[in-house]
């Protein structure tokens, strides 16, 4: 082969490298506008009022735009449309984007941001999976606080773990964390000729034209999507953000307006990685074969839905690691809080699960007194393998095959 | 007192949206009259060489010198959806609409050269002469690509179906040094292993591996956000505090490929799952060194000090 599996210098470094790439930031007009958002300081309650009003007297305030002027849909989200683009009344998160204040400069943007006052009616909150699910906990999804649960059956679990000659069972918890990307934030939008156009570093150019054609009440060929040079995103640039913001903010000053972040802004803005605690029984038989899995994963998936169903059926689908289980009960809850909102981010849920099947490997690993590897390598997946889902892996399963590298590397006798 | 100590941890990650969600990239290849060979297709480069890994696809299925084909994949109205820059889906995925593309499009301008074998073009004046013999003859000169995974829904009562094509597998080892009495976890060096398949770019795939395990390593020991009632603490990066090179030891990486049927040229995804084995490969080597299992992460110097003292006060 002459360019697959070859070390072609990539056609974007150069002008990465040079400083010549162009991130949305980097994108001027002239006229150009500045825009931000007021976002909420409290994790649950009612907004009653605004300032608006004064807000709109300040030297170099051209608009501040409610959710009450947005011209069409006022939520946006990749699965269920239930994130505010801005708040109608509640608030369910800190962070929520309340009111869109767009000035000539930076300088008067700032200072105005600083005047914006919002009176709340604030609410207890709910901030941990244990306090969701108990049931005088107020409701924050759809009818109920869980918005998805998933099982994963097989076998007979009750005859597996009778089998298992040892058993770990234990709890882990990981924690929530931050995608870190070095780009925060940042989009510009220009409306001409009732073509939008959005300047913005994205995962998904055509699921941000949707919604922001969406938001606009407009069809999707009137929205164009420039994707910029992207800074990293790690599953962070998936929901919207920025984008419909900039969007309605140039329609309805007619003007080219950007939106930049501070780190800080981008920190409370975007979603999280779900912490999960995970309850892990592993058991083995004397020979060493695993024997029975039982497995409960609850994800706190924050105020809003983003990919939350789709993580924790990711962490459900992964939870028994790459080796064969005959009798598995798997069950994985998305579980709606106060907190940050959780969504992608990189490994999506089959990051989290690895943390506790590998640890249970290494303490039965101990119990059988075998060595690590070799335990692993007793049970790793191969062609022919079939999943906790059912699913027989028909090729490329080169799990042993990268067990055995470490193994001849190491030294050790599998 | 420093100690050593080793751990290896395995993964699996399958590729993809899954669960029967339509999974679809698509891709536009067209021969232009200036002599060369555009591919017109909806991958966000987000630092992963996504526009690389299809520049190289279309380079090897076309047959054309690399130089002579551009990649256009930064405006919507100029490129069909190819889904997002996510799941470790674009190599797999949209790398498998620009192989659809350009097989056809090469085909196409075999047909207008009567079936005379075009070797590698490296002139822009033979694709000049092709696409005149193209446009003379009524050949398309614009190709479409598509392709759309496979996968199925899984039942929500029994898990049971195919929720995810394909999977990539890997492993790593850890060493680490832990102080028992400050309780500081350092990284002293990192074996990854992975099969994804056939890799597109070595050197490409090797930064993924790094970057992947420097984030792992957060992960394990380091990143954590911070909350008060819903109220993140720690929101810039003087307190969110992610590892820098010196917190990033050697990593050697080692690729299986183990071809898979349906990916381009046999491969697989590979952007998400390198960050996986790191974590718990360091968190077994942790036990290795001190024998202190850690079950509430990251594994921070008050974790891993408090877990000592807990251990030291059972005996």
């Amino acid at each position: 082969m002459k360019a697959v599996g070859k070390n072609i210098i990539r056609p974007d470094a150069y002008e990465k490298i040079i400083g010549k790439a162009k991130y949305p930031d980097d994108i001027t007009f002239e006229e150009m506008l500045y825009a931000s958002v007021k976002r909420s300081s409290i994790p649950y309650g009612k907004v009653l009022s605004v300032n608006i009003d004064e807000i709109k007297q300040l030297p170099g305030v051209v608009a501040v735009i409610d959710y009450t002027m947005i011209p069409g849909a006022i939520t946006h989200g990749v699965i269920f449309k239930d994130t505010p683009i801005l708040v109608k009344d509640m608030v369910k998160r800190v962070g929520d984007a309340i009111v869109l204040v767009v000035a000539t400069d930076k300088a008067s943007l700032h200072e105005a941001m600083k005047q914006v006052k919002v009176e709340y009616e604030e609410y207890k909150g709910v901030f941990s999976v244990e306090d969701a699910l108990k049931e005088d906990a107020p409701i924050l999804g759809d009818g109920s606080n869980v918005l998805y649960d998933i099982k994963i059956k097989t076998g007979d679990i009750e005859n597996g773990f009778e089998e298992a000659e040892f058993v770990a069972e234990n709890w882990y918890n990981t924690q929530m964390t931050e995608h870190a990307f070095l780009q925060p934030e940042a989009a510009v939008a220009k409306y001409d000729n009732d073509v939008l156009t959005v300047y913005v570093a994205t995962q998904y150019p055509h699921y941000d034209r949707e919604e922001v054609a969406r938001c606009m009440n407009i069809d999707e060929d009137k929205v164009v999507i420039i994707n910029t040079a992207i800074g990293g995103a790690f599953g962070g640039r998936e929901d919207i953000n920025p984008q419909c913001h900039a969007a309605i903010a140039a329609y309805i000053t007619k003007k080219p307006v950007k939106i930049l972040y501070s780190r800080e802004e981008s920190t409370i803005s975007h979603c999280k990685r779900h912490p999960m605690k995970m309850y892990y029984k592993t058991g083995v038989r004397k020979d060493g074969k695993l024997c029975a899995l039982k497995v409960r994963i609850y994800g706190d998936t924050g105020a809003y839905a983003s990919w939350g169903m789709n993580v924790l059926r990711k962490a459900a689908v992964h939870a028994s690691g790459p080796y064969v289980i005959p009798n598995v009960d798997i069950e994985a809850l998305a579980v709606y809080t106060n907190n940050p909102y959780c969504g992608a981010m990189r490994g999506f849920g089959a990051t989290q699960v690895p943390l506790a099947y590998e640890s249970q490997m290494d303490i039965l690993a101990e119990k059988l007194n075998i060595h690590p590897l070799i335990f692993r390598f007793m049970n790793a997946f191969e062609v022919g393998s079939i999943t906790a889902t059912g699913q027989k892996l028909t090729s490329s399963v080169g799990m042993k095959k990268c067990i055995e590298k470490i193994a001849d590397i190491d030294k050790i006798d599998l | 007192m420093k100690r050593r100590g080793v751990g290896y941890a395995s993964m699996f990650y399958g590729t993809g949206y899954g669960n029967g969600f339509p999974d679809e990239s698509r891709a536009t290849a067209l021969i232009k009259q200036e002599g060369c060979i555009i591919i017109n297709v909806g991958v966000s480069e987000v630092g992963s060489g996504g526009h690389s890994v299809m520049w190289q696809i279309a380079t090897e299925a076309l047959g054309v010198k690399k130089e002579l084909i551009k990649i256009q994949h930064n405006d919507t109205s100029k490129m069909h959806d190819s889904g997002t820059a996510a799941a470790s889906r674009q190599t797999y995925n949209t790398g498998n609409a620009v192989l659809d593309a350009c097989r056809k499009l090469r085909e196409n301008m075999i047909k207008a050269m009567e079936n005379q074998s075009i070797s590698l073009i490296e002139d822009s004046e033979v694709i000049i002469q092709i696409y005149q013999q193209m446009i003379l003859k009524g050949i398309e000169t614009k190709i479409e690509g598509y392709f759309k995974a496979t996968s199925s829904e899984v039942n929500l009562e029994t898990g049971q179906g195919d929720p995810y094509w394909p999977y990539t597998f890997g492993l790593q080892k850890a060493v680490v040094e832990v102080d028992d009495e400050t309780g500081k976890v350092d990284v002293v060096d990192i074996v990854a292993i992975f099969d994804a398949g056939k890799i597109v770019n070595p050197a490409l795939a090797e930064g993924q591996s790094i970057g992947g395990t420097a984030m792992g390593i957060g992960y394990a020991i380091m990143e954590e956000i911070q909350l008060d009632n819903g109220v993140i603490k720690n929101r810039n990066f003087s307190d969110y505090i992610i590892p820098t090179s010196k917190d990033v030891p050697n990593i050697k990486t080692y690729f299986i490929e183990d071809l898979e049927d349906t990916g381009p040229y046999g491969a697989k995804g590979l952007g998400e799952p390198v960050m996986l084995p790191t974590a718990p490969a360091i968190i077994n080597a942790i036990y290795d060194a001190i024998g202190v299992r850690i079950y509430d992460f990251p594994a921070t110097c008050e974790r891993v000090l408090q877990a000592i003292k807990n251990k030291e006060s059972k005996k």
